[in-house]
């Protein structure tokens, strides 16, 4: 429902200049956005509450990483006046200390409630816990989106995302530190920004279509050689799209790059001689 | 024997012949008889097939010949053309006999039906590509031109026919004087450099007019010209051109020069490049196991590159415009500095009159006037009598510790023989001495060609990465210096307790862990070491780091004794273990085949092996122990030295400059160009009568990369990498477990990385003087000068000369 399979997306303002994207993310329509805004807001509660309890357990007492404390106070000392100033905090507060005061409190609440369940858990079992439900509800995303951006007598621009696989060889290095989970990625390295490679055309050697090998299946992908480099470079390296839109994808950027008369003639049908 | 020519004359000849042979031998004249024979039966033949009349004819003609050449010229003169010309009937009959003349018609029409059918459409193809190249037209655009609803001509450079690239707007003047004013060069006047530099890095040998902004009539206009509209409110420019069918424009920030900022297509490089080929070129001598398996690694990938190169059946020829892009990004880097060039010069051109000064602001000029005047007299005072005997002595001081400086590089350097260690081989401390002094001797230079950077244009961005490197390494160094001090004075403060703390974890360490006294010795000393080591550390705190190393070597050297011995005795005891325990099983290994084969021993070998056997092997306990614990203490002081090696790289090696520029402003600090594809849906509801028709358009907004911070520490992860295959291999698990010997990682690899800031090959005393003595001493007295030779680098790449650009001489 909040993913489907890669679909190519092109955006072709010129005959010479193409983007094409392709992505899991569905057309967002408003249900779609109301859900994952939800999604959103559950995951920065869960990392809230996860980062709450790591405090209460391993920083609250110790004089030395926050001396002059958090400043909305985490601690039971600060709990009841949080309390008490969210109870009359119309009177003296704006609408947005109130509501800052309300989160406050509830979330040191909820901390000295994680605190009291985790406490007879050994130590390194909470830290780790805590850790890594705040590396998954932070660091893990729903959507990949990878494009490439082709220019006539300028090059291509690749963007894929981060800690995929680069080599063309997918079966020994696919893992690459990327654990698939419930069909999210795990443990990407920076999932915020994607990475952007520009390669001028001048150093295209060729676009071709090659077969890989990943586990059991044989994958199709689109790669480009480049001249004077030892590797080839993997279009699309994290998703990996199938045949059709593999193929579809390999003619336009054939027909925006070099094929000039041919490739405008084409454009409306979007089909060519397979070569 | 030959056949005769006549058959029936064969036995005639057969006896002739024979006869003839015999003459030749024993010289009688029997043979007459039989050669008249032999030529009447001849004679008769040929008369038979009408031949003699021939030859007789020939004869004579021979005859004729010789006597007409020997007498009259003229006659064999034309004897020969005679022969000539029937000669030349002859082959014409010939050629006419054989066909030769319709084959060659054949092959004409297959020729000119091959040149009707293939060539003909060929070249129509490749015309109509050629225009359809031509239909798309690709504009450079800054994107913080002003902008301004203002009549304007557009100038810049052309970079081939359809490849503009966008330098400024001048307002308010005709495209006609513009013209001639760029071919003069009025608009380039009062430049603070040579112009001809600027031709020469932007690749193109003058600036042209490329088209008119913000006009409605469009009379009079080069076809090749371009059309804008653009204003306050217009974000992209509308552009149309009558030639093109689709136009890029690409969008850029220009980079401003004087905060050097600046676009490159390649990473900057923080480490000079040349000092990893020497490196790698002196590696192979003693390369070890890893480093083999890697080049190998290396070259089979080659080879499976050279296989890749052979699928792609054909090699496209770049276009005009693909190959431009190194250029273009020249063009970007200069595109301010020459914006305001022209728009400074825009008043030579257009009548556009000066509003004069009224009388309040003539008086606060004429004040201000003098007191620059007196400022101006005491700076030139300054500059005519003491500037020179400061620099005359700062020179010969400088000169004086570079000579220094050289004795100390030749003693720490000097080796016994070409293959042994020098002292920078085996001590931390002199090697430390030794990157110091290095670095010593070529800031001088460092600085010499910073201060060429001045002497030339702003945009030209050779030397950023030596800037950047230059004040990486003094930071560096006064960091270093200030942790130096921090603790040296911590070190000296409490000399005796450090003194007293080293000599405790020494005897409770190495002394009586090993019952051995060497240390004793030492004891009384070790405060006054101490001390040293903190007056050491106000020169850096990698000095006593260094010393810290070298004196944990040495203190340790006899647990470094031990382990060699224990682990050379552990070695042979397990080797001689294990044979034995292949004659317990009645088996040998065999040397000459490398393996194990069964052998009938006696019975008195069975017995004494046996017992040997089980004497080592209850001895054996012993010495694991033994040699455990030496090797234990060996890989301790092996990582700690590891320690203070990569915290010794830290401080001489650490990109901090670049890291607090990549904060400051990552535009300083270039890792390559992206692009981005703006939506042109905007763009085009922007335009505001429909009735004008804009062709196909796509708005490319070009960025500067900054340097991603993995690339800054390359290096780092490098390094890392090699320990770690180094020393976490299961071949030096193996060899601890043999009691083999652990090999030391390789010095080259190890300290490259500490290297890496530094040239291959030091400057000389002389190159150093030579270069002070030929600065140039001011700004002011060098602006007639010639230009400075620095080559000519695109983005530390050479860039090849297009023609140099006209060179003009002002004022």
């Amino acid at each position: 429902m909040l993913t489907t399979p890669p679909t190519l997306y092109i955006r072709r303002p010129s005959p010479t200049t193409a983007e094409f994207t392709v992505t899991t993310c569905p057309p967002l329509t408003l249900p779609l956005r109301l859900l994952l805004a939800a999604l959103n807001l559950l995951r920065g509660i869960i990392a809230l509450a996860a980062a709450a309890l790591f405090y209460k357990r391993f920083l609250e007492d110790s004089p030395f990483i926050f001396p002059f404390s958090l400043p909305f106070g985490f601690g039971p000392r600060n709990v009841t006046r949080g309390a008490q100033q969210a109870a009359g905090g119309g009177t003296d507060g704006s609408g947005i200390g109130y509501l800052v005061q309300l989160v406050t409190t509830s979330l040191s609440q909820v901390a000295s409630l994680l605190g009291k369940i985790a406490a007879p858990f050994p130590s390194w079992a909470v830290a780790s816990v805590c850790l890594l439900v705040l590396h998954i509800s932070l660091f893990t995303r729903l959507h990949t989106t990878e494009s490439v951006l082709v220019l006539r007598g300028l090059g291509m621009q690749i963007s894929s995302s981060p800690g995929a696989a680069r080599s063309p060889y997918l079966g020994s290095s696919s893992g690459g530190g990327t654990v698939g989970f419930f069909g999210f990625r795990l443990f990407g390295p920076w999932p915020w920004r994607t990475e952007q490679r520009f390669i001028p055309t001048e150093q295209i050697r060729d676009v071709l279509i090659n077969e890989a090998f990943r586990g059991f299946e044989v994958r199709y992908c689109l790669i480009v050689v480049v001249e004077g480099e030892e590797d080839v470079t993997v279009l699309f390296p994290g998703l990996l799209p199938r045949r059709k839109i593999v193929e579809r994808v390999w003619r336009g950027i054939r027909e925006c790059l070099w094929e000039g008369e041919e490739g405008r003639r084409m454009t409306g049908t979007g089909s060519l001689k397979e070569r | 024997m030959s056949q005769s020519l006549a058959p029936e004359c064969n036995e005639v000849k057969e006896k002739y012949d024979t006869c003839f042979l015999k003459w030749y031998s024993e010289n009688n004249n029997e043979c007459s008889e039989l050669f008249k024979e032999y030529s009447s039966c001849l004679q008769r033949a040929l008369k038979e097939r009408g031949i003699d009349k021939l030859i007789d004819e020939a004869r004579e003609d021979m005859k004729d010949k010789d006597t007409t050449y020997m007498t009259r010229k003229k006659s064999g003169y034309i004897t020969a053309r005679w022969d000539l010309v029937t000669r030349l009937y002859e082959l014409a009959i010939f050629a006419w006999n054989y066909g030769v003349v319709t084959r060659a018609a054949k092959g004409f029409a297959a020729l000119s039906l091959v040149f009707l059918l293939i060539f003909i459409p060929v070249e129509r193809l490749a015309t109509r590509e050629a225009e359809l190249h031509d239909g798309l037209m690709r504009v450079f655009w800054p994107a913080d031109l002003p902008r301004s609803e203002l009549k304007g001509v557009v100038v810049g450079w052309r970079n081939s026919a359809l490849d503009v690239f966008v330098l400024a707007i001048l307002e308010e003047v005709e495209p006609r004087n513009v013209e001639t004013a760029l071919k003069l060069g009025t608009l380039l006047r009062n430049a603070p450099h040579p112009v001809s530099r600027i031709y020469e890095l932007c690749g193109q040998s003058s600036m042209h007019v490329l088209g008119v902004s913000n006009t409605t009539d469009s009379a009079a206009f080069d076809p090749s010209w371009i059309r804008v509209t653009i204003g306050p409110r217009r974000r992209v420019p509308a552009i149309t051109c009558p030639l093109a069918s689709s136009i890029q424009i690409i969008l850029f920030d220009r980079p401003l020069p004087q905060r050097m900022q600046y676009v490159s297509l390649n990473p900057i490089t923080l480490s000079l490049e040349d000092k990893h080929d020497s490196f790698k070129m002196a590696v192979p001598d003693d390369e070890d196991e890893s480093e083999r398996e890697e080049r190998i690694k290396k070259e089979k990938k080659q080879r499976l590159v050279e296989k890749l190169k052979q699928h792609s059946i054909f090699k496209r020829v770049p276009s005009e415009k693909e190959k431009a892009l190194a250029r273009i990004v020249n063009q970007i880097n200069w595109a301010w500095e020459l914006e305001q060039l022209l728009q400074k010069n825009v008043s030579r051109i257009g009548p556009r009159p000066k509003r004069s000064l009224s009388v309040s602001e003539r008086v606060v000029e004429s004040a201000q006037n003098a007191r620059d005047m007196m400022v101006v007299w005491l700076w030139t005072m300054f500059i005519t009598y003491v500037w020179p005997i400061i620099k005359k002595i700062s020179v010969w001081i400088l000169m004086a510790l570079r000579v220094v400086a050289e004795l100390c590089l030749i003693v720490l350097e000097w080796r016994a023989r070409p293959g042994y260690a020098a002292l920078k081989d085996i001590s931390a401390t002199a090697q430390q001495v030794e990157i110091r002094l290095q670095q010593f001797c070529y800031w001088p230079m460092q600085y010499i060609t910073l201060r060429l950077r001045k002497q030339d244009w702003d945009s030209v961005t050779t030397c950023h990465p030596d800037y950047i490197r230059f004040y990486n390494s003094l930071w560096l160094v006064a960091n270093d210096i200030i942790i130096g001090i921090a603790l040296g004075s911590y070190i000296m403060d409490n000399a005796n307790w450090v003194a007293n703390r080293i000599s405790q974890l020494l005897t409770q360490y190495t002394v009586e862990a090993l019952q051995s006294s060497c240390i004793v010795a030492l004891r009384p000393a070790l405060p006054h070491i101490i001390w040293f080591i903190g007056v050491a550390s106000f020169v850096g705190a990698s000095l006593p780091i260094a010393l810290f190393s070298d004196l944990l070597s040495l203190l340790t050297i006899h647990i470094y004794s031990f382990y060699l011995a224990s682990a050379r005795i552990y070695h042979w005891q397990l080797t001689i273990l294990i044979s034995l325990f292949h004659l317990f099983r009645g088996k040998k290994h065999n040397v000459l085949r490398n393996r194990i084969d069964s052998c009938d021993y006696d019975l008195d070998q069975l017995l004494v092996g046996t017992i040997l056997f089980t004497l080592l092997f209850f001895l054996l306990p012993t010495v694991v122990v033994f040699y455990l614990n030496f090797a234990i203490a060996r890989m301790a002081i092996i990582s700690l030295k590891a320690v203070f090696d990569t915290a010794l790289s830290c401080l001489n090696h650490f990109p901090l400059f670049a890291i607090m520029l990549r904060v400051k402003d990552p535009g300083r600090l270039p890792g390559g160009i992206r692009f981005e594809l703006r939506d042109t849906q905007e763009f085009r509801h922007g335009v505001d009568d429909a009735s004008e028709r804009l062709p196909s358009t796509s708005v490319i907004y070009l960025k500067s990369v900054p340097l991603s911070f993995k690339a800054m520490f390359h290096q780092y992860f490098q390094l890392g990498h090699r320990i770690r295959k180094h020393y976490l291999s299961p071949r030096v698990v193996f060899c601890l477990l043999t009691g083999r010997f652990v090999p030391p990682l390789n010095r080259k690899n190890l300290y490259k990385l500490q290297y890496s800031m530094l040239p291959a090959r030091r400057a000389g005393i002389m190159e150093l003087w030579n270069a002070i003595t030929s600065l140039p001493s001011s700004n002011k007295n060098n602006a007639r000068a010639p230009p400075i030779q620095v080559p000519v680098l695109a983005n530390g790449r050479k860039l090849n000369h297009h023609g140099g650009g006209r060179v003009r001489a002002y004022g």
